[in-house]
Order: structure tokens, then sequence, then C-alpha cells
């Protein structure tokens, strides 16, 4: 099973994003490579846009993370902070230009109407597979609810507007503040253009059916958040009640509090655990002074002209719902009230049906758009529906998911090419108890974040992101699923991994060793001791060692150092780069130097190094079971090589953590080489 | 399986005297299942022998391929057209992979790498004991499944000699008396009695043994030359 099966984050992400491939680059210190992942068609793995996401500091900050729900890492200790890793790959190649030319250009056209997170990402990917895609936005600005719907803190505009550009420059047309209904319909704009994509969104908010909800003072989410976010400061009184339990509320609550609203008080009908707005953001909300009333609803609101209370009642959660959620029931005589100068509304939205009604599509009753299958095809030939307009509400990435599969669609409709079936990827099994026990535990790395008393007085960014040493030791969490060892088809059955494996993880098969590759954590222990040389690791096969090596000593051979030494040393345990105060020396980093097998230690000498050193962590610090232990074995080994072939085993050296002084004396000492 | 050990390192230097172009052959079975002569140790063997003549201003070419057994032509056929642009073929292999090249190749010089040491079994990681002879003539169902030919120092076959002490054998002491063992499991599996009856001197063969099978022997020759 494990031959088709991808890390359980990749399989969980909507755009099946690499997550480990750019997570591990990180861990390797390669920014570049980790962006290049993210944002990058791979014409040698896969050349549909599958995977490629135009939004990576968007998402990064505001991702829903399902990746982070199902990382395996949780099983020892917490889940990966994979959003905020995409996070930093993204703001740290800012300025990085990755534009790709499509492969052909071709005629059709394509119009897109909607410039939010579905319709860009469609247009990005039709763009770069080569059409010429024009965007209808009502609005003036680009983004949709990135722009306008999630506040500042959370999602500055410079970044909306950046990844915005990234995609304008690939050749994307713009017509903003051209509305569908008033200004163009869906039929006309079929004239001059072979296909449409809805992607419009939803943004009519839905309102509670309460005596009183006409009163002034009561407000939506989505409009308020949208006056903020153009500037506006509405006046909202001391007291606000928010009603729902979405990002939307949370978003609207903590605004209010920016813009002095001293007492916030969000009410939603059911508890924590059923909040659609996750747990970190409500704890930030409380940190930040919003007060949450869980169980509770909305039954009247009371006013004169202006709201001054809501009134509410208690709830239980009785049976489970369609939703699979318990639904809520009100408790007889529970009714209270709660003092309010502003009610905010963030209890859902529905797509704006009015743009929707002259044209010929079927809609649902709740006013979404019925498409005939995941691939957006509507009733309408040639029109395809995708986003929130389909889905109702749902987060940037199912959004930017859609606008992926639209694109996809609408290239294999002009081209009848037949649709890709759609099997949902096989993920990675969880780890084995026996395996996870053996596992190090290591704590997630804290999110830095602007301390309160700086928050709630501006719309400053609150999480701040991780530095270089900060990303880098997160990335270093991830198991790296599936990264580990392959038993090629020359396998001896010597059955030397079986015995040595520190996880246990290898058994002897009929033929040949078998290794699960869900459960192997990559340490790499059992390539380097294969007799038959027929175990290779995915996070590194053997030939990209001897390849890595053979360069670096390359560039040392044309610099002509006094004397060539090679170091090696382990990127766990030094992740911001070799060790101090050891200059002169050409390091080569490695995720565990466990698996630095003899010939490694042996073949700098045959291709010119006079010296090798290796910098050597304590076992008790060792990322990996046993990784130290067998290093020593290794260098012992190999010291003993080099005193048969006359080299001299002193060539080849140990460098401790307090053994800064003087080791490069000793190989100067040595000299040159004998050969 | 077959258990050997690689030579040390000065005595090969000293047998590739002479040889400036030098194919190193790898066994994919036994001595890779045994750590001493499989990819890997070819490897490392061949980048150490080109560092060491390096030093000595001889340079030497070492190629290195590994084939899956060196004792069936098959196998040695893959490498004929590589071995013809070598001055020799250093084997890896078992004498019996040695000699197997050498008939097959016949024109080059076939030199061995290792000391094949004996049959045995593995007894734990990095450790092998010897437990046959290929006596031809085997007689474990007599003595509790423990061989005394192999491993009596002494290869009596009709009880210890007298010398054992403490369980030990009197030749080394680092070995347990086989007799002892012997005894010890027949008592366990309640077969003392097959002791009873006098083993007959062995005969011993004649060397070098050949074993023709007519049940599988081609009754005409086959049409492709093996």
């Amino acid at each position: 099973m494990t031959d088709k099966a991808i890390p359980p984050c990749q399989a969980a992400c909507p755009i099946h994003t690499d997550v480990r491939g750019y997570v591990s680059a990180i861990a390797k210190g390669d920014v570049e490579e980790a962006i290049r992942i993210i944002r990058q068609v791979n014409p040698v793995r896969d050349l549909s846009l599958n995977g490629v996401n135009p939004f990576p500091s968007v998402c990064g900050r505001i991702c829903t993370r399902p990746c982070e729900n199902v990382c395996r890492r949780a099983q020892i200790d917490e889940p990966i902070s994979i959003a905020a890793l995409k996070r930093f790959a993204a703001d740290q190649t800012k300025g990085l230009k990755l534009i790709q030319q499509p492969e052909h250009y071709y005629d059709e056209k394509v119009a897109v109407i909607g410039g939010g997170p579905a319709g860009l990402t469609a247009a990005h990917d039709l763009a770069l597979l080569g059409y010429s895609v024009t965007v209808f936005e009502a609005q003036n600005v680009l983004g949709g609810m990135l722009s306008e719907g999630i506040p500042q803190y959370r999602l500055p505009k410079d970044v909306v507007k950046e990844e915005i550009d990234f995609i304008l420059s690939l050749g994307v047309e713009v017509k903003t503040g051209l509305s569908l209904g008033r200004d163009f319909t869906i039929e006309g704009l079929l004239k001059d253009y072979q296909a449409v994509f809805l992607a419009i969104g939803s943004q009519k908010s839905l309102f509670p059916k309460c005596n009183g909800v006409e009163l002034s003072g009561i407000i939506t989410a989505v409009e308020f958040l949208k006056q903020v976010s153009r500037g506006q400061r509405p006046l909202l009184g001391k007291r606000v009640v928010v009603v729902g339990g979405g990002h939307t509320a949370t978003d609207a609550a903590r605004t209010s509090l920016r813009l002095g609203s001293s007492e916030v008080t969000i009410i939603y009908r059911r508890t924590l655990d059923e909040m659609p707005a996750g747990r970190e953001e409500v704890e930030d909300a409380e940190r930040e002074g919003v007060k949450i009333s869980y169980l509770t609803a909305p039954v009247e609101f009371l006013g004169n002209r202006n709201v001054q209370k809501v009134r509410c009642i208690e709830m239980r959660l009785g049976e489970l719902d369609e939703s699979g959620r318990r639904r809520p029931v009100p408790i007889e005589n529970s009714e209270f009230e709660i003092d309010a100068d502003t009610v905010i509304l963030a209890i859902g939205y529905i797509p704006e049906v009015d743009a929707l009604k002259d044209s010929r599509l079927i809609l649902s009753k709740n006013g979404t758009v019925v498409v005939k299958d995941k691939t957006g095809v509507t009733n309408l030939k040639g029109v395809f529906g995708g986003g929130d307009v389909v889905s109702g509400p749902l987060s940037v990435i199912e959004a930017i998911a859609a606008g992926k599969k639209a694109a996809d669609a609408i290239h294999r409709y002009f081209y009848n090419i037949p649709n890709k079936e759609f099997e949902e990827p096989l993920a990675f099994r969880s780890l084995d108890d026996s395996v996870v026990r053996l596992i190090n535990k290591s704590i997630r790395q804290k999110m830095p974040t602007l301390p309160i008393e700086k928050r709630i007085n501006s719309f400053a960014e609150v999480e701040l992101g991780y530095n270089w040493d900060e990303a880098v030791r997160e990335a270093q969490r991830c198991l790296l699923c599936g990264s580990g060892a392959l038993v090629e088809e020359n396998c001896a059955a010597c059955l030397n991994c079986v015995r040595i494996c520190p996880y246990g993880v290898p058994v002897p098969g009929r033929e040949i060793a078998e290794i699960d590759i869900s459960q192997c954590q990559a340490c790499g222990i059992c390539m380097s001791e294969c007799s038959a040389s027929a175990i290779n690791l995915k996070l590194e096969t053997k030939e990209e060692a001897r390849a890595t090596l053979e360069k670096v000593i390359d560039v040392a051979m044309r610099e002509t150092p006094k004397v060539l030494i090679i170091g090696f040393y382990c990127k766990y345990k030094l992740p911001a780069g070799p060790p101090d105060g050891r200059e002169g020396v050409y390091w080569l980093g490695k995720l565990c130097t466990g698996r630095l097998d003899v010939f490694q230690l042996i073949y700098p000498f045959e291709l010119g190094a006079d010296g090798v050193a290796v910098h050597m962590c304590k076992n008790e610090e060792c990322h990996f079971r046993d990784g130290s232990r067998w290093l020593l074995t290794h260098i012992e080994r190999a010291k003993k090589i080099l005193d048969e072939i006359g080299m001299g085993a002193n060539r080849l050296d140990i460098i401790s953590e307090e053994d800064v002084s003087d080791f490069r004396k000793r190989f100067e000492d040595l000299g040159i080489n004998p050969i | 399986m077959i258990v050997a050990e690689i030579k040390p390192f000065g005595e090969i230097k000293d047998i590739l005297k002479g040889y400036n172009k030098v194919l190193i052959v790898g066994c994919g079975t036994c001595v890779t299942v045994c750590m001493s002569g499989g990819e890997r140790q070819v490897e490392l063997l061949a980048s150490a022998l080109r560092i060491a003549r390096k030093i000595e201003g001889n340079e030497i070419t070492v190629g290195e391929r590994t084939i899956l057994r060196q004792c069936d032509p098959e196998f040695i056929d893959q490498i004929k057209d590589e071995a013809a642009q070598y001055d020799a073929i250093l084997s890896m292999a078992c004498g019996a992979g040695v000699q197997g090249i050498t008939e097959r190749l016949g024109s080059i010089s076939v030199l061995p790498a290792m000391n094949t040491t004996f049959i045995g079994v593995s007894d734990g990681q990095g450790t092998w004991v010897e437990v046959c002879t290929a006596c031809g003539d085997c007689i474990l169902y007599k003595t509790g499944g423990i061989c005394p030919v192999a491993r009596c120092a002494k290869g009596l076959i009709n009880g210890p000699c007298g010398g054992s002490q403490s369980g030990l054998c009197e030749v080394s002491k680092d070995n347990p008396c086989v007799w002892q063992q012997i005894y010890a499991r027949l008592v366990k599996l309640n077969l003392l009695h097959s002791l009873k009856g006098m083993s007959q001197p062995k005969t011993w063969p004649v060397h070098p043994r050949r074993l023709v099978r007519e049940d599988l022997r081609l009754k005409k020759e086959p049409t492709k030359g093996v």
C-alpha cells in the first residue's frame, strides 16, 4: 500500500502541496528551494499545476491548515508549524522572481468573474498553461475577502498585493469596478471569451430571525470589515456584541477592540470544540480582551432607534445534526440580557444571488451555483463555477483548490481531454507505538507575536514570523514521512538492516529485507551499513551524497588552499551552519552524520583532500537514536584503512564542541597529503 | 553459507604488485551476507587501492563490478567483455568464486582478495561460527543436530576426548566442548540412546570431489553453450 502513499499533510491539503519537500528544504537551510517547491511547476515531477500555490504568503498566515491536523508529529508531541514555515519561505524570498513561461500559447480566451483567491488562482494557472485571461472584479481592488474581509493585523494588505501583483505579472488582464448583472452578463462574455469561470464568492450576510434585527447599530461583519479595510473607522461605542463563531466573528471582535471598544463579547451557540474559528484564533482574541459567551444565542435585539441590549438564551448541545455537530437546543427560562452599543452579525453568508438571477444558471436553494462535478462544470456550456459561490463560505485554501480545478477543467474542455479521476490520495498510516516510543520529543517553536498592549492600539500584524533559527529548528522537527529507506532488488537479505535499525523497522521478507517506508525515520544508518549497497535513502541518495562531496572538493581544489580540509557536521545539531571558528574548512552539512559511511570518509583523500574533520555531537544529543555511535564506528574503520594505505589515521580527525582551539594547526602540521 | 574475510590490505597490495589495471569483482551472495565481499566492500577496497598506489607513485586503474554469484558461469559471462580490458581480476568471492572466474575467463589472472574461512551460521550481529566441513557423510541425526566433525577441535565422532573441563574445550578455552553440548541436547530430547552404537571411522573423500546428478543432466548437448 505504501507505494503510492504520500505524507498525510500533503494528502490533507486541498491542493496537495508538497509540504515535506519545502519543510525539508528549510530544514537544510535552503529557502530558495523551499519557495520553488511551493510556487513552481516541477517539469520532472509533475507536468500539471497540482500543488503549485500562487498565495504562499497568504496561506502562510491565514490557512486553516488541514495539514497540521493530520501531522504525524502529533503522535509524539505537537504537529509541525507548517503554515508558519510556508510564511517563512515566502517572506524570506520576497523579490525572488520565479516566472515560468508557458510551453505553448493558446488562442482561446477565458473570462474570470471575481478577483478573489479562487478567481485569481484560476487566472494564474490558466496563464501558466498559456491562455489569455481577463479577470472581472466588481470592487476597485482585487483579492476579494483577502483584501477586504480579513483584517490587516492577520493579513497585511501589502502581503496580499504582492502576491496578486505576481499573478498579474504573468500577463493576466484585469477589469475592476465591473459588476456582474449590472455591467455585463455571462451570456455577453461568452461572445468574446470561449470559457467563463464564475467565482464571485459568498459575501451576502445572513440575518438571525429575531425581532429588532432592523435596529440601527446592528451591522454585518462583512460590511464592517470591508469599511475598516478601506480606512473608515465606524463608531461602535463602548460595548460590542458579535454574534457567530467563525473566523469572521473573531476578526470582527478583535477589530472592534482595535477601534477602541472596551467591552467586546462574542456570543456563540455551541462550545469552543465546535467553533469554526479554531482554538488558536480564539485564544488570541481572549488574550487581547475579547469575552466569549459559549452556548448563547440571540433571541431579540432591544432598543429604541438604536440597539441597546441583546436578549440571549442559554443553549445546551443535543443530538448530532446533519453537519455532524451536536445541535444546540435552547434551555427554557434561561434568557438574559447583554448591553450593547453595536451588534455585529457574523452568522453566515450566501452568494449575491441577485447578480445571477438573470442568468440561466441552476442555483441551489441556498443561492450557491450548482455544479455537475468537482471540476466545476455548470449547466451552461463553457461556464464553470468554483470557490465560495459553489461551496458556500469555506477557507482560502479551498478556494485556491477550486480555482486550480477549474483551470484544469477549462483546459480539458477546450481540447477534449478526458478528466482526471479525482482519486483521494493515500496517506502513510500512523506510526506504530513501538516506533513512536523511540523518537525524541521536540517542542514546537513558538510563533513570536506582538505584545498585547501594542496590538490593540493598531492594526500592525500580530504574528511576527519565525526568524531563521526558529524556522530551521521547527522544520527539523518534521519526521520527513516517507523519505526513508528503499530496499532495491540486489538486496542479499543479509538482514544487517533488520539487526541494526534503531527503530526496529526492517523485517526479513520472503526474498529480501522489507522496510515499511511509512515507519522508517530516515536516519540512513542501514544504508551506511548495507553490504550489498542495496538500500537508498529518498532524503539523500548515495549518488547525491557522492555528487555533493565531489562538487565541494572540486570548488576547493580550484581555490588551492594551503591545506584542503573537508569538514562534516550535523545540521540537526548546528542548524545555523558549520561550527564557529573553523574557517578555511570546506564544510558539508548532513541531516545526521550517523549515515556518513566509511567510503565518504576515505573518498575525499582520493579526490585530493589533505584532511577530513568530523564535528561530533554527543550521543545523548543525537536527533536519531544511535547516530553518533555509528559515526564513531565508521570513523574507527576509516582510520584503520587510512593507516593501512599509508595516508595516516590522524588525517581523519574528530572535533568536538570544546575543541575549538588548534585543530586546524594539527592539520597544517601534517602538511599536504602524501599523494 | 560460506563465510570469508578480506585479506589484510598489505597482502592484497603485494598480490597486485605489477598489475596496473585491475577489475575488482564482488559477489552478491554469501560474502555479501557476511559483509566482506559485497558491493560496499568493493567500492571501499577500490578507493583504498587507488589512494595507496598513488601514494607510492605507482597509480592503478581500478574497475568495480559486483555479480550475483561467481560460482555460476552465466553470471560470470556478465563481466566477460569488461574483464578483457584489465590486466587482472581481483575477486572478492570465496575460493570457489575465484576459481569459477578462472575456469570461465581463462585468459586473465584472477587473484583472491579474500580468505575463505568456513561454512557457518550467523551468531548475532558481526559473528559467524563454523558448523559444517562438508565432509560428505552427515551424522547429525545421531548427534542431536550438532556436528562434532566441524565443532570438535579433534574431530572426534564417538564422544569427548577426556580433556573437556567445565564444558569447555581443552584445545581452546574460548570454545565450548561440543560433546558436552551434544550430550546435553540428547538428554533434553530424551535421545541419549542414539549414541549407543559405535560410529565407524569416516571414509574421507578423495579431493577434488565432483557431484554428478544424472537425473538433472541434459540428455543432449544444450543448444546454448554453457
